[in-house]
């Protein structure tokens, strides 16, 4: 049995190990029952201080991400302007925004609250009020189309405001300073904490703003990619042969795709899309994924508890996903951190040659600001953007490099 | 070996139809189709231009007919096997022909001709860089991984994860703005291949005859390559020199390392001939994934670098709305990536005698 998880034959002892044998995460337990074989993947994984910082850094980005209308906007949060309180930031939240923000408290909410249910469960009601909440969003919320961000400073300018409440930083990101036209591209100054851009936006605003695009790319593209390469490589691992040479000729074919570069000839012809750009990242990275489950479902299908499954006339999908997939998935948690890494790394290289998304703040694209006309170097244009992207994909390097120490005895024992 | 390779070369068939059928289709279902080039391009034409621009497209690609057709006339017109045209506009017998990469419209050239102009300088920037860090990356694995644990070896583990996530536009950007501006340091040319005057100089470092040096050619075409070169291999080498370092340390507890001690060889005969040989698989199977990775590199640097390479072409010819062009670059970087693959599993089979294929 211990033979199955290829983990747990090295870090426990042969009495624990028969234990852990199996999905065994649905099911409430005692507090000293044995942990499950994600919980100990994990666990180990992120006791290293790598993974750790890793793991630190994007939990800061996702904050960053979830609340950066709350961190960093022009709208104030509370404001008497000529005897009248107002709250203008709420009026001005996106149907966007709005979703995130909810979808954020309904998991916390599963994660410290609901007791009564199963994860399962609570993985659903998540996901189900979220989904309710995007139509909901979308008829009731509705922003103001016009905005003017310089009318909080002329009146205040013109001592028309009795009291003002402001987020931290005081720029939106789409904030041009109208009234302030001598602030384009201005290094970092007591005003701009990270200086400002060519079309005087707010460096340190954008940064925050962009944490949400760097994220969703991420997550997105490799869940699909995840998705994709889990069902090929389970089904050419389950049921080799004549499948196999087929599945594996597919994923020749896609890895013969140079991503970037197919990823620039569809910009070229499709509209700009960060929809379609998380689809066509997703859809060409799941070869590695793939060649993982495949190889360990190889090894699995032999296995007695999957013979026993079989023998037992349990239906093929119960088989797949319920007994072979939760003990061969997890090298796709390293190549999925590692894919994370790259998509970041992708959409900001797209972003930097000018051929990302037009509108929204992205680090790559205000990288490629640094560099002027008349070779002129605006360093603060290239070093906060770049070290977020560095920093970003460092901190998926890390977490990627820590779980394949813990999920990998061979490496494991040289160390 | 040879029937493997025979067979091998046999499977890359379906995997290039494949692979240009995704290609070809990805644009004939964009909005417009394939002819969509006709309508950014039209604009500003002359009535005698744009006759014969519609007239090209329409022989080329048959844009009134179902899009399997159009994508089997323009698989026949890139191949270098099939039906060659013949100057009545009839398709003649199937045989060995000249592969037709179409005509830029926008820029007034054959596509054949602006590819084997930038080919060559991408493959300068990428064979340069290559065996420089393979080379070093080897040195240093070894070093650390006889040093394991001590000082160099635990720093550099981190440092060249580091190195490895350091975004090859930030690296970019940093060089060519303070290496290579007059703001702050003028060491290094801020773009092209070569200086303005490069053709008149003698290829050589020389003393001209009124007592200057002067560093002629070579040294020029050096100095221009250097940032984008360093550029295009530091990531590389961060991953190489991990990989290397693991693939040694594996190879140190192996049964052969312990015979070879036990017979009284020395350190540097283990090391270099028992350890190294065999440490290296790994890397060579890692080059075939290097070479996608040294495309979308070029990309990046040479935008950066302004060097006139595939990937400036590229990047251009999107800007452009160029469909002939970066089309048929698409199709050239998915050829050399396949050739990688083929290339890698034949010498993965040949330095391994333990690999069969049979």
């Amino acid at each position: 049995m211990s033979s199955q998880l290829s983990a747990s034959a090295v870090a426990l002892p042969p009495s624990t190990s028969v234990a852990v044998g199996g999905p065994t995460t649905d099911s409430p337990r005692s507090p000293d029952a044995p942990r499950s074989f994600w919980r100990r993947a994990l666990g180990d994984a992120f006791a290293r201080y790598g993974a750790r910082i890793g793991a630190a850094w994007v939990i800061l980005l996702a904050f960053c991400g979830v609340f950066a209308p709350f961190i960093a906007n022009t709208h104030p949060l509370l404001l008497k302007m000529d005897g009248q309180w107002s709250m203008p930031l709420f009026r001005h939240l996106t149907p966007g925004d709005v979703v995130l923000l909810f979808a954020t408290a309904m998991a916390a909410l599963a994660y410290f609250g609901m007791r009564g249910f199963r994860p399962s469960q609570r993985l659903y009601i998540v996901v189900g009020a979220v989904l309710l909440m995007i139509p909901l969003a979308r008829w009731f919320v509705t922003p103001p189309i016009t905005v003017n961000y310089s009318q909080y400073r002329e009146a205040e300018k013109a001592g028309r405001v009795q009291y003002i409440l402001r987020t931290p930083v005081r720029y939106s990101p789409t904030d041009y300073l109208r009234d302030l036209p001598d602030r384009r591209l201005s290094p970092p100054t007591r005003h701009h904490w990270m200086g400002t851009e060519r079309d005087s936006a707010d460096v340190l605003s954008r940064m925050i703003h962009a944490a949400r695009i760097a994220l969703t790319i991420g997550f997105i593209s490799t869940g699909i990619a995840v998705a994709i390469g889990v069902v090929v490589g389970g089904l050419m691992g389950f049921y080799a042969g004549t499948v196999d040479i087929i599945g594996m000729r597919l994923i020749e074919i896609f890895e013969s795709i140079p991503t970037l570069v197919l990823l620039l000839t569809i910009v070229a012809v499709f509209e700009r899309n960060i929809y379609l750009m998380m689809a066509i990242i997703g859809l060409t990275s799941w070869t590695s994924n793939a060649r993982f489950v495949r190889a360990e479902f190889l090894r699995l299908r032999k296995q007695d508890f999957v013979q026993a499954a079989i023998a037992a006339g349990l239906p093929r999908r119960s088989v797949i996903f319920r007994h072979m997939l939760p003990n061969g998935v997890a090298p796709v948690l390293v190549s999925a951190s590692f894919g994370v890494a790259a998509a970041i790394l992708i959409e900001s290289v797209l972003s930097f040659l000018g051929l990302g998304l037009v509108q929204e703040p992205s680090w790559g694209g205000m990288l490629n600001q640094a560099r002027n006309e008349g070779g002129a170097f605006s360093w603060w244009m290239a070093i906060f953007p770049g070290t977020a992207i560095f920093l970003t994909v460092f901190a998926y390097n890390l977490i990627g490099e820590s779980l394949r120490d813990a999920l990998d005895p061979k490496l494991r024992k040289l160390d | 070996m040879l029937s493997y390779i025979v067979r091998r070369l046999l499977l890359i068939v379906p995997t290039l139809l494949g692979m240009t059928a995704l290609v070809f289709f990805i644009v004939a279902l964009s909005p417009g189709g394939v002819g969509a080039a006709l309508l950014s391009q039209e604009m500003g034409m002359r009535p005698s231009e744009r006759e014969a621009l519609r007239k090209y497209y329409n022989e080329r690609y048959g844009l009134d007919k179902p899009i399997v057709v159009q994508y089997g006339r323009w698989l026949n017109s890139i191949s270098p096997i099939g039906f060659p045209k013949r100057d009545d506009g009839k398709l003649g017998t199937f045989r060995v022909k000249a592969p037709d990469l179409g005509e830029s419209y926008a820029r007034g050239r054959r596509v054949d001709g602006m590819i084997l102009e930038a080919l060559p300088v991408t493959l300068l920037l990428n064979a340069i860089s290559l065996p420089l860090t393979y080379g070093i990356a080897t040195l240093v694995g070894i070093y650390a991984a006889r040093h394991r644990g001590k000082l160099f070896d635990t720093v550099s583990g981190s440092f060249f994860l580091a190195l490895w996530s350091v975004p090859v536009i930030l690296a970019g950007v940093l060089m060519i703005g303070y290496l290579a501006n007059q703001q702050y340091f003028k060491w290094f040319p801020a773009a092209g291949l070569s200086d303005m005057l490069a053709g008149s100089k003698p290829f050589f470092p020389a003393r001209m005859p009124s007592g200057e040096f002067e560093p002629g050619w070579l040294l020029d075409r050096l100095w221009h390559l250097a940032l984008p070169v360093l550029c295009l291999s530091y990531g590389q080498f961060a991953f190489l020199s991990k990989l290397s370092r693991g693939a040694v340390l594996e190879n140190m507890r192996a049964d052969f390392v312990r015979t070879a001690r036990a017979k009284g060889l020395g350190e540097r005969d283990v090391l270099f001939r028992h350890v190294l040989s065999n440490s290296l698989i790994p890397l060579i199977t890692q080059a075939a994934h290097l070479l996608p990775a040294m495309i979308a590199g070029s990309v990046v640097v040479e935008t950066i670098f302004s060097v006139p390479g595939m990937g400036r072409l590229l990047v251009d010819s999107i800007k452009l709305k160029d469909r002939e062009v970066f089309l048929s670059i698409t199709l050239i970087a998915g050829v050399l990536t396949l050739a990688g693959y083929l290339l890698a599993d034949i010498l993965y089979a040949v330095v391994d005698p333990r690999v069969s294929y049979e």
